[in-house]
């Protein structure tokens, strides 16, 4: 059970400075006319509590878009596990906890990955509650409230934050107890349940996720995927931004005097034509189609194994981020689920 | 390594270029004096010997008869041959712009009838020798250039990516200038290794890293026609930087 309290938005320079006693604060920033990016902060007016999304998801946070991993110099060789500093990472909204904690399982999972984990480790992590616009569809994954993955998490309630409190890591923030922070009561709670009430009937993209993996299977064929993948240009701009992609490709890096050198991560893509070639020359998924199937799938479906875990958290930044606008998840599930409609009908009559 | 023994040889040539890819080598060529023994470079150099060697770069296109004599003696003369640059690599502006006119009428016009001049119809290195490594760029980046020649004294096949101008404009997590302000980024299509210059500023990438690996050209010029640039002038900019005909086949067929 999370330990709950409030203080009045008034007071949010007070938290800030708690949050920068713990570490540097890294909040989203507004970048462009339509864009937002984590970046450090030093003052709460470069916080955009606006944004929706960022760019890049809190991902980079922790498994940065490249890295070096060991580096020789003649016979030695050095591991590069950072030794991170303190940080906060403020701002993250319930979809992106999801990726988060997917993100955590992923990276945990044996062999433990002690970049990501040393990052993630040093980070105290602050949600924010957030409105959604008509790209979010969170609801339809499970994902539109925070289960796990955050320190501490802000609910907007109006003149106040009511505040959640996860870990011990948030815990000590709060001991002793500084004066902004204040005790809940009933009218507070009701507030609290009113949010996300009211946040709930603000959806307007949804679907039905209870049978996503069924006609994932049975609508491999549906005549839709010819008509995406005929304008999918292979960019992968829609790989970096979510929240849950993980791959990344290894490249060795000589230097002139052949004696060091290092070995790097950069992130990859699946929608790159050479991510699934093999020797040979052969490709597993040669074509735009091929590919772009395979990452719905992957997304939508699950991996196909025995996690089954789906792993589309419902941010949206997938579909503001293609340029051929064919990343509209809920365009697309919503027409696969019409054709499962049209067949079973055809079937009953 | 022991100091008895010689160092690797290089050489650095142009045949029809800008030589901007002879002025990133000059001014990193101090990083590769202390492991090279510099053969011939012209461009740099009073003595230069014609001697075989380990690495030749070469810049520029095949233009011209003499170019093609200078590159068959190269090649000849070399472990590694080296296309360096779009012009060594593609073809670049003068196969775009130039090799839809006849060659002939050509000199006529720009140098009067009857000049010495003579012209071939520009063409990438590997039309006519074997390449071993093509580092695209215009001009080439330097970090790319350094691990090149690295990995090759090492006699490893260096790793050039092929992978889009998009994948660097994401991982430095720009906005995307194709889709906020509509302008007619060719980041997809293109091939990464500037660390997407243009995008970075606000501006469209024009593409003159050349085409990346399969681009999807049909994809890329219905995308920019939606956004209101007309076939022609999507076609234009989309071989501005000598990619060859065949990546367009299906697409003016439409
Ligand atoms: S697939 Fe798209 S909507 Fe789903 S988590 Fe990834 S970026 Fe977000
Ligand atoms: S789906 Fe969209 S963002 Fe992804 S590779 Fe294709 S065109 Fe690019
Ligand atoms: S600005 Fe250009 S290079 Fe960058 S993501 Fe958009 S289309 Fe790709
Ligand atoms: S962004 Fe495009 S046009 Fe600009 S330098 Fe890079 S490849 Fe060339």
């Amino acid at each position: 059970m999370d330990i709950c309290y409030k203080f009045s938005k008034e007071s949010f320079l007070d938290f800030f400075k708690l949050m920068q006693s713990f570490g540097q604060v890294h909040a989203p920033v507004r970048v462009s006319e339509q864009s937002f990016s984590f970046r450090p902060v030093e003052k709460p007016e470069q916080i955009a509590f606006e944004a929706l999304r960022t760019i890049l998801p809190p991902k980079k946070m922790f498994f940065p878009q490249r890295e070096t991993l060991i580096s020789y110099s003649g016979k030695e060789v050095k591991d590069h596990t950072p030794e991170p500093l303190a940080q906060v990472l403020f701002g993250v909204h319930p979809c992106d906890l999801a990726g988060l904690g997917i993100m955590d399982n992923i990276f945990s999972a044996g062999p433990p990955d002690s970049h990501y984990l040393a990052r993630r480790q040093a980070t105290l992590v602050v949600g924010l509650s957030c409105m959604p616009d008509k790209h979010c569809f969170c609801n339809s994954m499970g994902t539109d409230f925070p289960h796990s993955a955050y320190d501490i998490f802000l609910t907007d309630i109006g003149e106040d934050y009511y505040l959640q409190i996860a870990t011990t890591l948030g815990e000590k923030l709060f001991d002793p107890k500084p004066d902004f922070i204040k005790t809940i009561d009933d009218q507070d709670n009701q507030s609290y349940k009113d949010f996300w009430t009211n946040r709930d009937k603000a959806f307007t993209s949804n679907f039905k996720s209870d049978n996503l993996k069924q006609i994932f299977d049975l609508e491999k064929d549906n005549p839709v995927w010819e008509e995406l993948g005929k304008r999918c240009l292979s960019c992968g701009n829609c790989t970096p931004v979510c929240p849950t992609c993980y791959c990344f490709d290894v490249i060795d890096v000589a230097s002139l005097d052949g004696n060091s050198g290092s070995r790097e991560r950069e992130w990859d893509s699946c929608q790159f034509t050479g991510f699934a070639k093999v020797s040979g020359d052969f490709n597993f998924r040669p074509g735009p189609v091929d590919r772009l199937k395979f990452w719905y799938r992957h997304k939508l479906h699950g991996f196909d194994d025995s996690y089954g875990l789906k792993t589309c958290v419902g941010c949206g930044r997938c579909t503001v981020s293609c340029p051929a606008d064919i990343d509209d998840i809920v365009g697309v599930v919503l027409r696969l689920q019409a054709s499962q409609n049209e067949s079973k009908k055809d079937e009953s009559a | 390594m022991s100091t008895n023994q010689p160092l690797p040889r290089i050489a650095v040539h142009s045949l029809t270029g800008c030589a901007g890819e002879l002025l990133v080598i000059l001014e990193n060529l101090d990083k590769l004096l202390p492991f090279v023994h510099v053969t011939s470079f012209p461009f740099a150099q009073g003595k230069n010997e014609i001697r075989p060697v380990d690495i030749t770069f070469v810049e520029g296109s095949v233009s011209q008869p003499h170019d093609l004599e200078k590159l068959t003696e190269l090649r000849a003369n070399t472990r590694w041959l080296v296309a360096v640059g779009n012009c060594a690599v593609w073809g670049c502006v003068q196969r775009a712009g130039c090799n839809h006119c006849s060659v002939q009428k050509m000199i006529d016009a720009v140098y009067g009838t009857n000049s010495p001049i003579e012209a071939l119809p520009a063409a990438p290195l590997d039309h006519y020798v074997p390449v071993d490594v093509k580092l695209s760029g215009c001009p080439i980046d330097a970090t790319q250039f350094l691990a090149v020649t690295a990995n090759l004294l090492r006699d490893h096949l260096p790793y050039v990516t092929h992978k889009p101008v998009c994948l660097e404009c994401k991982l430095k997590e720009n906005g995307c200038v194709l889709i906020e302000k509509n302008l007619p980024c060719l980041g997809p299509v293109t091939a990464a290794g500037c660390g997407a210059l243009c995008p970075s500023v606000g501006a469209a990438c024009y593409g003159c890293w050349g085409p990346c690996e399969e681009p999807q050209m049909e994809a890329m010029a219905t995308i920019l026609s939606e956004k209101g640039y007309q076939l022609d002038e999507v076609l234009g900019r989309l071989q501005a930087f000598g990619a060859p005909k065949e990546l367009f086949v299906r697409l003016e067929k439409s």
